[in-house]
């Protein structure tokens, strides 16, 4: 099948190379606005995405979101009655702003607050590790690093003057597009206290949310028992992060046009040519070449064609990928690109079937006596 | 001599089974059954459907043996092509049997007819109607490969068939370098490819002038004979009657000699 479909390729070279061009160019859009997308998706919930919890407990009629949900001391007892004291951990999330001491120029982050050696804690991936002993040291996201912020360096909050030494940095920890700053929880309870006193605060809620890793079961438990409360799923909370649905869906929408928009091309460039050679057909089919054989001439270009440009489309890809500043979010894993490529490979098999359905339907009787020069 | 003594006994044994049993009963007599490369019996076709119909061909029959080249003519829409259609495993007659190398066309589902056709039929059609983009000894190679032929016995083949058809300096042209009389002898030589026991032309001369049209055909006789297959032409061009054994009129629906 393969004999056909090559040597055609080979004789009309200008005519495929445009195809190729043009699939090439909505391959490459493809990958990219994927690629934007998880970059963009990491940036708004990679701190979330990547703790090891499976749901969390939030206040009810909250949305959602961690940042508008209140929980009590005696609720996070509550929640590590039933799942164990190893199944919840309380989260602090807070937003704020900070500067580096002696400097001028404000930088925004997610402030969230957790137990010291507990398996909320990310990872450290340069200098130490927090302990629930000492206080006034965070872990930053090393995005941190480009606002000039250093291991060693300390940062001062905007709303209570409270100040932090940065002693780690972990990576991949960001919040609606701000870096996660971790503290533990003696430092989370100064802070909110001194918030609480800035604003001429009330009755101090303690934590935002508890995350868990429990049971079906257990979630089910939680979420009955415990009052004015509800257990999420991890891509509850994620969706609900501020800027994360929105940024998704609209990329989203795009990559969905895109595929539609090559399956399209693909559709109309082949059965153009096809019907340019319905009397080649007849002809084969006259000589005896059945209609499989031809069918799978007809697909054998289209993966031919597809796997040529997606293969350069990757490749621009990920030129394009070490050239972006560090700044830009762009993430592309292999698994992505990979799927991505299958699925831009089944969208254009659907674009050939519209072609191998006119070569089914042509008549091997169109070859004789009706023969044009 | 030689040769087509040698394409003769590879031809036989490249015959399917059935063709051969048949080809190995026949030993003596001039008129031997098994020579008969194409039989019509009693054909009748009508095209469209009960209210208008049109009766083309009306208790059609003939015989072909092999190694004879029979011209069909007729008036314009007589119903050649339709014979050579029903002939060639294309249109199934609405009564009527047809019989090719042996075989009984009635009731072959269309994948055994479109084997029947690659292996045993080879068509010659007005325009060369060749792949565009494949080269002179690819459109050969193309239907060996086709009926899975062994690669290395089609590229000898292919080569003795550009040799014999004066071809072989060109056999790297693609078609649209080739001239008209060229890309005619190339058509011939792929009909040849898979050794057919038949050859159905139709018009395969109208496109070509009268010099080109009697090379073709020249060349064409000639390896009818020296192949040992039935050939049939269907033309409106008298002056290549003189190259074939009979002549064959198509009226009222039948064929008469003449
Ligand atoms: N598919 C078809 N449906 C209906 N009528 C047809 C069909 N094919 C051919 N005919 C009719 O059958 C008659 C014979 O057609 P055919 O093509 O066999 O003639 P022909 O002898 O080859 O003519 P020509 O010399 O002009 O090529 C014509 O009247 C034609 O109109
Ligand atoms: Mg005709």
């Amino acid at each position: 099948m393969m004999f056909l479909a090559l040597r055609e390729i080979r004789f009309s070279k200008t005519r495929y190379v445009l195809i190729v061009t043009i699939m090439l160019l909505v391959s490459f859009l493809v990958l990219f606005v994927t690629g934007l997308a998880n970059g963009l998706g990491n940036a708004t919930s990679s701190a979330v995405r990547n703790m090891s919890a499976d749901r969390f407990i939030v206040q009810k009629d909250s949305d959602d979101r961690f940042a508008r949900s209140a929980l009590h001391a005696e609720q996070i007892d509550q929640a590590r009655a039933v799942a164990g004291a190893e199944g919840a951990e309380p989260l602090g999330v807070q937003m704020t702003t900070v500067t580096k001491r002696d400097s001028e120029s404000k930088i925004d982050i997610a402030l969230f607050g957790v137990p010291a050696g507990g398996w909320l804690m990310p990872e450290t991936a340069e200098g130490s590790r927090l302990t629930a002993s000492e206080t006034g040291q965070v872990l930053a996201d090393r995005d941190l690093a480009e606002s000039g912020v250093a291991v060693g360096d300390t940062i001062v909050d905007g709303a209570t003057g409270l100040e932090w030494t940065v002693v780690g940095f972990t990576e991949n920890q960001s919040y609606s597009h701000m870096p996660a700053v971790w503290m533990n929880e003696a430092d989370w309870a100064a802070y909110r206290s001194e918030l609480m006193a800035a604003r001429g605060g009330e009755a101090d809620p303690a934590y935002n949310a508890i995350a868990l890793r429990v049971s079906d079961a257990q979630a089910e438990r939680l979420n009955s028992t415990l009052p004015d409360a509800e257990v999420i799923t991890k891509s509850q909370a994620i969706s609900a992060i501020p800027g994360h649905k929105a940024e998704q869906s609209s990329l989203l929408m795009m990559i969905a046009f895109l595929y539609v928009i090559s399956a399209f091309v693909l559709a109309v460039f082949f059965y153009v040519i096809t019907i340019q050679k319905t009397s080649q057909f007849g002809i084969l089919k006259a000589i005896g070449a059945r209609t499989r054989y031809l069918a799978g001439s007809v697909i054998a270009q289209v993966l031919v064609l597809s796997f040529g440009s997606l293969a350069i489309g990757v490749a621009l890809v990920l030129a394009m990928k070490a050239m972006l500043p560090a700044s830009m979010p762009f993430a592309l894993s292999a698994g992505t690109v990979l799927s991505s490529c299958g699925l831009f490979l089944a969208v254009a098999l659907i674009g050939g079937l519209a072609s191998v359905v006119k070569v089914a339907r042509t008549d091997a009787l169109d070859a004789i006596g009706r023969a044009g020069a | 001599m030689n040769t087509s003594l040698t394409t003769e006994s590879k031809h036989t044994s490249r015959r399917s089974s059935g063709a051969s049993q048949s080809g190995s009963s026949v030993s003596t007599g001039l008129a031997r059954p098994a020579d008969i490369k194409l039989r019509l019996n009693e054909v009748s076709h009508a095209y469209g459907d009960g209210e208008s119909e049109l009766t083309v061909l009306d208790g059609l029959s003939c015989t072909v043996r092999a190694g004879e080249l029979v011209a069909v003519v007729g008036p314009s829409g007589s119903g050649k092509s339709t014979f050579l259609s029903i002939a060639g495993a294309l249109l199934t007659p609405s009564r009527g049997e047809a019989e090719v190398g042996g075989r009984n066309l009635a009731g072959l589902n269309p994948q055994k007819l479109a084997d029947l056709r690659l292996h045993e039929i080879g068509f010659i059609f007005q325009g060369a109607n060749l792949l565009p983009y494949l080269r002179v000894e690819e459109q050969l190679r193309f239907v060996a490969k086709l009926g899975h032929a062994d690669k290395r016995q089609a590229v000898r083949r292919a080569e003795e068939l550009l040799e014999r058809l004066g071809l072989t300096s060109r056999r790297r042209h693609y078609p649209d370098k080739l001239s008209g009389g060229e890309r005619q002898r190339v058509a011939v030589a792929r009909a040849l490819m898979n050794d057919p026991s038949v050859i159905l032309a139709d018009e395969p001369t109208a496109s070509l002038d009268a010099d080109r049209g009697r090379d073709v055909t020249r060349l064409l006789a000639e390896r009818v004979k020296a192949e040992g297959k039935a050939g049939v032409i269907v033309t409106h061009d008298e002056r290549i009657l003189p190259y074939c054994d009979r002549v064959l009129r198509l009226e009222g629906g039948r064929l008469r000699e003449g």
